[in-house]
């Protein structure tokens, strides 16, 4: 009995709110939401501190030899006595290596999204998705091992007729397509049936051959190329570009679904094939957040360590001629990742804060462009939702 | 343009996307099944009688009266290559000068070649260093090794316009005449009577550490030491990480501060992680001093750093998946804010924060970049629990690297680089594999 009627002071007690009680809920309130606050802002701290970190590091190199021989020497000597610290040939090897990627990775990865998004059926999207996936889960040492010991012996072995076979397997189609597609426009206007049929037939035969001709000639060519060195701007550039893949598809796909289904029925409506609503009409709108996906993967290939470490043959010097991804060529992380270890870091050498410059003009690099890409990703969604 | 054209091209369309993830797939099968392939090779491959030695004399392992008896029975073939030798030798003192010099130069040459078949010959000094103390302990490596023995490799330099070539010369036509040629067809026939090849299960490749620089032995402090480094990241990033999503979905008011705040999540996410190596060795090394040099604790506060971002975006998403009436059931009965996000909203988003985290988790393990400056060493023994705070250790991550390209035999270990390769593949594979089925099984619960 007692027990009971106690239970139920209690209860009673628990709605009753005095002065005091709702100050202390209150006080809870705030210092809970302060503490949740201030470890949301620690994020916004880290970033502020690696600046400020990798900056302290990096201006007395600036102090020490001035801003023009880093950026305009390609004098890459840094353990010589007085050392030269020209970074112009690694800036252009990590450009380079970048743009390489992104021309593989960035048809590749817009195509795959498109086929994500609007081709495939969902139950074939559900097996695709995770194979994108694992190819962003496997650890970058694991790539670069594999550029090393399995496609460097490779290149260097058979250089040239991996490269007419890889030119023939990736152009024939498209050369075939443009064939049909130009003999088709060259004959469009001509308005007699027949003498339309046979003109087509004849272009046909005409830029088929030029095309078989073109085919052999520079396979010919590329077969005779002999690659000197495995370990070249080519090899890391393919395998970077299965890197930044997986980052440009999903962000990509993600910019193509929030492109609304009304827009692709208001052009099937018209009666566009697929290809001609992708093409003209969600592509142009998705544009942007594409971007942003471009941007990202770049990113990506750029900040991108182990790779070019094993990969990319570490020469500092700049291509010759200057496209020639056939050479050797050194990156910026490369360079950071390899020098760190020989450069004195209690002297505070120029050798030791040159490393810190180059992750300073990363840091900003990569700064800069995810701005660029998160404005573009707000804009798109304003602009598609109407606003 | 007339309708077959288009319908043409339409195809095509459709054939170029689907070629681009065939493509993708296919990358991802021509770089993994190398991997696999040859990593499974560390494990399991034909073993001769010196592996057995070895495991015997390094890890006590094996019965070693089995041992004696099949080392007894190689030795006595042995024993007839070690009396050619001797036979050639006083043959050789017998020779004239010039001859003689010749022979010496040539016989050296056999003799290396037959130590590192074989192991050291009677009359060496015991070698100083353990990988020189076993002949070879794989059978493809022992056929390599008596290709170099039968044949001496010269390169032909005649044509300076091409690349020099690399061709053979038979060891028994050049040393036609003399004793020493019933050497090598001798060896050539009786190599499996001398090694006893056997298809071996080495298990210890996981288990064991490594002796003599990963000659020998296995890759156990690699993997304890990515183990350590990714889970210290996650014991540091996950509870950080987890709180800042509460923030961001649950009290975060619109405005300049919490754009501001998204903006630095973002930029983290997107900064080079060999930065993050540069940024852990500049604060948490040189400033902070939270070790003396390089250490497990150094590397993995780094790496938390590097997945945060990754694991709050994981978790606000999970967080904003729990449906609405969750929510608003518990608050109308009457329990709190931070009643209903610690005992409603936090449990129900569980699985898929943990999913964030286990591919968090995959990534710490991978990542090689942020450790190397400030917790990973090329050469050690696996580390205690206690060492944490004070040493660096060795990592799977780091390790590869260092095998594959700075090792002085990086050549000859290829077996292993493979072997740690398909170790943290693995590691990291299965974590995402993981997190994709527990994905797939939370989206069906909560579409039910």
């Amino acid at each position: 009995m007692t027990g009971e009627s106690e239970g139920e002071r209690n209860r009673s007690n628990a709605f009753v709110v005095s002065a005091r009680k709702r100050t202390l809920q209150k006080v809870a309130k705030t210092t809970g939401e302060g503490m949740l606050f201030s470890v949301a802002f620690f994020v916004a701290v880290v970033v502020l501190f690696i600046f400020y970190f990798v900056a302290r590091d990096a201006i007395p190199f600036f102090q020490i030899r001035g801003f023009s021989e880093f950026f305009t020497s390609t004098n890459w000597y840094p353990a010589d006595e007085p050392g030269e610290f020209g970074a112009l040939a690694i800036i252009y090897g990590s450009l380079m290596v970048t743009l390489g990627s992104a021309m593989i990775a960035v048809p590749m990865g817009v195509a795959a999204a498109i086929c994500l998004s609007d081709i495939l059926p969902f139950s074939i999207r559900q097996y695709a998705k995770p194979v994108i996936e694992m190819l962003a889960a496997i650890p970058s040492v694991a790539f670069g091992f594999f550029a090393l010991v399995v496609l460097a012996p490779l290149m260097q072995d058979h250089g040239g007729p991996l490269l007419m076979w890889a030119w023939w397997i990736l152009v024939s189609p498209f050369l075939l397509l443009s064939v049909i597609v130009i003999s088709d426009l060259l004959t469009a206007n001509i308005k007699d049936e027949k003498r339309r049929e046979k003109r087509h037939w004849m272009w046909l035969i005409v830029l088929g051959f030029f095309s078989i001709f073109l085919l052999f000639k520079v396979g010919a060519v590329l077969n005779g190329i002999q690659i000197l060195t495995g370990t070249n701007a080519l090899n890391v550039s393919i395998i970077l570009s299965f890197m930044a893949l997986p980052t440009i598809v999903s962000v990509s796909e993600d910019a193509l679904q929030a492109v609304g289904r009304d827009i692709r029925e208001g052009s099937y409506a018209l009666g566009a094939t697929r290809a001609e609503t992708i093409i003209k009409t969600i592509l142009p709108a998705a544009s942007s957040g594409i971007l942003a996906a471009v941007i990202l993967g770049i990113m990506r290939a750029l900040g991108e360590t182990m790779v070019v470490w094993m990969a990319s043959g570490n020469s500092s010097h700049i291509p010759e001629p200057w496209f020639n991804y056939l050479e050797a060529i050194r990156t910026l992380t490369a360079t950071i990742a390899g020098d760190m270890g020989e450069a004195d870091q209690v002297t505070g050498s120029a050798r030791f804060h040159v490393l810190f410059a180059m992750g300073l003009l990363l840091l900003i690099i990569s700064f800069i462009s995810n701005l660029v890409s998160e404005r573009i990703v707000v804009r798109q969604r304003k602009i598609l939702s109407g606003q | 343009m007339n309708i077959g054209t288009r319908k043409i091209l339409d195809r095509s369309f459709t054939a170029v996307g689907i070629g681009s993830i065939v493509v993708m797939a296919l990358a991802l099968m021509i770089v993994v099944v190398p991997i696999v392939y040859n990593g499974i090779g560390a494990v399991f491959f034909t073993g001769t009688v010196e592996h057995r030695k070895m495991l015997h004399a390094e890890f006590k392992r094996g019965d070693s009266q089995n041992l004696d008896s099949e080392v007894a029975s190689t030795d006595r073939y042995r024993a007839k290559v070690y009396d050619m030798l001797t036979g050639f030798e006083a043959e050789l003192e017998t020779m004239a000068p010039e001859k003689k010099t010749e022979y010496t130069a040539k016989y050296a040459q056999v003799q290396s070649a037959l130590r590192a078949l074989l192991g050291p010959l009677p009359g060496d000094p015991e070698p100083m260093l353990t990988r020189f103390k076993y002949g070879q302990t794989r059978w493809e490596k022992a056929e390599e090794k008596l290709h170099d023995l039968l044949y001496e490799s010269k390169w032909d330099n005649s044509n300076s316009s091409v690349m020099s070539k690399e061709f053979f010369v038979s060891r028994a036509i050049s040393f036609e005449g003399t004793s020493l040629a019933r050497l090598f067809p001798y060896v050539k026939e009786n190599l499996e009577n001398m090694l006893h090849p056997e298809f071996t299960f080495y298990w210890g490749f996981i288990t064991d550490s490594s002796v003599d620089s990963h000659f020998f032995g296995g890759i156990w402090p690699e993997i304890q030491g990515t183990f350590f480094l990714a889970i210290g990241a996650m014991l540091f990033a996950f509870p950080l990480g987890v709180v800042a999503a509460v923030y961001f979905t649950e009290y975060a008011k619109p405005g300049f501060l919490n754009s501001m705040l998204r903006s630095a999540n973002s930029t983290l996410a997107g900064v080079p992680s060999i930065v993050f190596g540069m940024f852990g060795l500049a604060f948490f090394i040189n400033t902070m001093k939270v070790s003396e040099s390089k250490s497990v604790i150094a590397g993995a506060l780094t790496l938390a750093i590097m997945i945060l971002p990754t694991i709050i975006r994981a978790a606000e998403e999970a967080i904003l998946a729990v449906p609405k009436t969750y929510r608003e059931a518990s608050l109308s009965l009457g329990s709190s804010k931070w009643n209903t996000i610690a005992t409603v909203i936090l449990p129900a988003a569980l699985p898929g924060i943990l999913t964030g985290g286990v591919i968090s988790l995959g990534r710490a393990a991978g990542e090689t970049a942020p450790i190397i400056f400030t917790a990973a060493v090329s050469v050690g023994s696996a580390i205690g629990l206690a060492d944490v705070f004070s040493s660096p250790t060795p990592a799977l991550s780091w390790n590869i690297y260092n095998l594959a390209s700075e090792h002085e035999a990086a050549a000859q270990l290829r077996h292993v680089q493979y072997g740690m390769v398909l170790a943290l593949v693995t590691i990291v594979l299965l974590l995402n594999l993981s997190a994709i089925v527990l994905r797939a099984r939370i989206s069906k619960k909560l579409k039910c």
